[in-house]
C-alpha cells in the first residue's frame, strides 16, 4: 500500500465510517445495552475493554507477519507496516490497561494486582514500548529494522500466554465470559449486550485499520524523504 | 465515585487518547509531505545547477 493510496478516497472513507461505528456502538454501550444483574452499570467499560485488547492482538499479529517477511525479503514496505502496527498496539494495550484498571476498583476493590493476566499483558506493552525505543536508539535504518523484526517475533508470543493464563493459573481475572467451551455466547450474555459488544468491535477494527493507513503514510513519507535525501547527497 | 463515574472515566480516557494520536498522526503527515517537498526542491536545485 503506498502512501497516497492509504490516505486517499479509501481512507477517507474508512475514516468516515469508523466514526459512524463508535457513535452507533457508544449508543448501544451507554444506553441500549441492559446493566449487569451482577456488577451494574460499571460492566459497561467491557464495550471498550474487550475490542481494545482484541485490536491489540490483531496490530502484534501485523507486527508478527511484517517482521517474518521483512526477515525474509528485506522490503522496506513490511518493516514500515510491522513499526506502523507495533506504535498503535501499544496505543491499544495501554489503554486496555487502564480501562482494566478503572473497571477493577470498583469490581475487585484494587486499581491493580500482580494476577497473572494483568502481568503479562503489562510486560507485553513492555516488550512493545522497548521495541520502539530501540527502533529510535539505532541510527541505522536497515540494523533498526533487523533488530525490531527479532523483538517484535518474540513480543508476539507472549499474546498466547496472556490468553492461556487464566486456564493455567488461579487468577483474579475472570475466564472468558462469551467465547467459552461449555456453552453458546447467546446462552450466557443477554443478545442486548452481545450485539452492544459487536458494534464496538466492528468500530474499533474500523478506527484501527483507519489509524495503520495514516501511519503508514507517515512511515512511507519520511522513507521517501531519506531516499531522496540519500540521492541528493550522492 | 459512583459506577457511571467510572464508565464515563474509562470512556473519556479511551476516546481522548485516540484523538490525540489521531491528530497526533494528522501533523506528522502534514510535516513529513512538507519536508517531502522541501527535500524534492532542494534535489532538483541541485540537478539544475550541475
Amino acid at each position: 500500500m503506498t502512501g497516497k493510496e492509504a490516505g486517499g478516497g479509501r481512507g477517507r472513507i474508512l475514516g468516515w465510517l469508523a466514526l459512524v461505528f463508535v457513535a452507533v456502538g457508544l449508543y448501544f454501550a451507554l444506553i441500549h445495552a441492559p446493566p449487569d444483574a451482577n456488577q451494574g452499570d460499571v460492566q459497561r467499560i467491557m464495550y471498550i475493554h474487550i475490542p481494545s485488547i482484541l485490536t491489540a492482538y490483531l496490530s502484534f499479529f501485523i507486527v508478527f507477519v511484517g517482521s517474518c517477511l521483512y526477515l525474509w525479503k528485506r522490503e522496506r514496505r513490511d518493516d514500515i507496516l510491522a513499526k506502523s502496527a507495533a506504535e498503535i498496539g501499544v496505543l491499544f494495550t495501554a489503554l486496555t490497561i487502564i480501562e482494566g484498571s478503572i473497571w477493577g476498583k470498583p469490581t475487585w476493590g484494587v486499581w491493580w494486582t500482580w494476577d497473572a493476566r494483568l502481568t503479562l499483558t503489562a510486560i507485553l506493552l513492555m516488550i512493545f514500548v522497548g521495541y520502539l525505543m530501540l527502533r529510535s536508539l539505532i541510527e541505522d535504518e536497515e540494523r533498526a529494522a533487523v533488530s525490531g523484526a527479532i523483538v517484535g517475533i518474540i513480543g508476539f508470543l507472549d499474546i498466547p500466554l496472556i490468553h492461556m493464563s487464566v486456564y493455567w493459573w488461579r487468577t483474579l481475572h475472570q475466564p472468558p465470559s462469551i467465547l467459552r467451551p461449555d456453552k453458546a455466547p447467546w446462552d450466557n450474555v443477554h443478545p442486548a449486550m452481545l450485539i452492544a459488544l459487536a458494534i464496538n468491535f466492528v468500530a474499533f477494527l474500523l478506527l484501527y485499520f483507519y489509524l495503520l493507513s495514516l501511519r503508514i503514510r507517515v512511515g512511507d513519507t519520511e522513507d521517501r524523504i531519506r531516499r531522496e535525501a540519500l540521492a541528493g547527497a550522492a | 465515585m459512583g459506577k457511571w463515574g467510572f464508565v464515563l472515566l474509562a470512556y473519556g480516557i479511551v476516546w481522548s487518547a485516540i484523538l490525540a494520536y489521531l491528530f497526533h498522526l494528522k501533523s506528522r503527515i502534514r510535516k513529513a509531505e512538507a519536508k517531502l517537498t522541501q527535500v524534492k526542491s532542494k534535489g532538483s536545485g541541485v540537478k539544475h545547477a550541475s
